[in-house]
């Protein structure tokens, strides 16, 4: 609750103090154009909420502030709206290159060994491949 | 993420591979089977960059190369800043995304399947790809880039990791990309349309630029109305680009041409009384306001308060 509360006012600060995520297309009178493509009114302040909220959560996983702003900027209100319910949940691409290779080096030797692929001299296929 | 430690979760992986591998994937066993007209055998886009991923940095790395293909400079170390989070060790899909916008490019998001991949290599725009190399409970995240196919060998060709042309059986890539959601990304400028482009989702991944680049999404929005010269959102989207870029002749005409294509678009008739007013014809931009509040819809109170504006003003 209280961490929530937290996320919230650091949402509105952020938004105050650093006018992010303010759309810059976004007039009075024009009807935006991610409206008109989701064929819904969004909630203008949900969406800035949102934003702060991202932001936060960017800064605490290791992102630089000024990084965060940025990069919050580029989303579109779905990303963003994403982001703020779920960012812990989603993945983040980024293994290893070591496992990388010792996982593909594995994948490799197993087709080797299955017939699909010839790669490594020394393996001798299971079946005949077809 | 995690570094693999014990001969034990080697050994699961090997069998867990095993079941996966040795049976052929769905999608691409029913390709080869159909052989849809106009896919070629093979393709390979040799001249596709590539760039050793570092660390944990296979998204900057396979960013970077797709936006080097695309004609923009940038390399992992300039895309760190823009998409790796330090605490998670990797990069999120939809930070992918907006980094390639904040490139002006349009971020498009493929459709889940094998074919539109392997149509976009076969036109020869390589895709970025998120792969789980290894197990649902037990996730290897990875983002390389494909680059070709040959379906008689039934290989796929990719950028990844630290090997530069990497041959992966294509049923065995499809496991490893089911296990991401076949989640694949191209990045392309605003004058190229891709090849299995949908107007819906080709429109949107506009409309995410249009905040950040207008100059951009105006010529995305011309490149898909080239295609679909009757979409309203691409027409409503050429008008508020350009409206954005303070061209309200531009943003009049464009709306001026989805009133009269869709006369019914309470939207339409409201951009285009704003526009006018803004231009100053007062008795147009009236008729239009008018003509959006007697249409109404779920943005009723906007178009009331266009109307409002436009009768406020002296």
């Amino acid at each position: 609750m209280t961490g929530r509360f937290r996320r919230v006012v650091a949402a509105l600060l952020i938004v105050c103090i650093g006018g992010i995520g303010a759309p810059l297309q976004v007039q009075a009178g024009i009807v935006s154009t991610d409206t008109v493509v989701a064929g819904a009114e969004r909630e203008r302040l949900t969406s800035l909420l949102e934003r702060g909220d991202v932001s936060a959560q960017l800064r605490t996983l290791g992102v630089d502030p000024a990084m965060a702003r940025d990069r919050v900027a580029a989303l579109s209100d779905a990303e963003a709206a994403q982001l703020a319910a779920q960012l812990d949940g989603l993945p983040a691409g980024g293994s290893d290159f070591l496992t990388v290779a010792l996982i593909v080096f594995l994948v490799l030797l197993l087709t080797d060994i299955l017939g699909y692929t010839k790669i490594f001299p020394f393996t001798r296929p299971a079946a005949t491949a077809k | 993420m995690h570094a693999v430690s014990t001969p034990a979760a080697a050994g699961v992986f090997i069998l867990a591979v095993a079941l996966a591998a040795g049976c052929a994937a769905p999608q691409i066993s029913s390709l080869i089977e159909r052989r849809p007209v106009g896919l070629p055998q093979t393709a390979e886009i040799t001249a596709a960059p590539f760039f050793p991923q570092e660390d944990y940095q296979c998204g900057p790395a396979s960013l970077a190369a797709a936006l080097v293909h695309a004609g923009r400079e940038a390399t992992p170390e300039s895309l760190l800043p823009q998409v790796y989070l330090p605490a998670r060790k990797g990069s999120l899909q939809a930070e992918m995304l907006a980094a390639a916008r904040r490139h002006r490019l349009v971020a498009y998001a493929l459709a889940p399947r094998m074919e539109d991949l392997l149509r976009e290599l076969a036109a020869g725009t390589p895709v970025l790809v998120l792969q789980n190399l290894a197990l649902d409970w037990w996730p290897q995240w990875h983002y390389a880039v494909a680059i070709g196919y040959d379906l008689d060998a039934r290989q796929i060709v990719l950028r990844s990791g630290v090997t530069r042309r990497l041959s992966m059986s294509l049923d065995t890539f499809e496991h490893t990309w089911a296990r991401s959601g076949h989640w694949a990304m191209l990045a392309l400028p605003a004058d190229r349309l891709p090849a299995t482009a949908t107007e819906s989702a080709y429109v949107s991944a506009v409309a995410s630029l249009e905040r950040i680049a207008p100059a951009a999404a105006r010529q995305g929005y011309a490149t898909a109305l080239a295609r679909w010269p009757r979409s309203l959102a691409a027409q409503i989207g050429l008008g508020n680009a350009s409206y954005a870029m303070r061209d309200l002749t531009g943003a009049a005409a464009a709306y001026l041409r989805a009133t009269s294509d869709h006369p019914e678009s309470a939207d339409a008739w409201n951009n285009l009384a704003q526009a006018l007013h803004d231009q100053g014809s007062r008795a147009p931009a009236l008729a239009a306001a008018r003509r959006a509040v007697s249409l109404g819809g779920p943005r009723l109170p906007a178009y009331r308060e266009t109307l409002d504006g436009i009768l406020r003003a002296p």
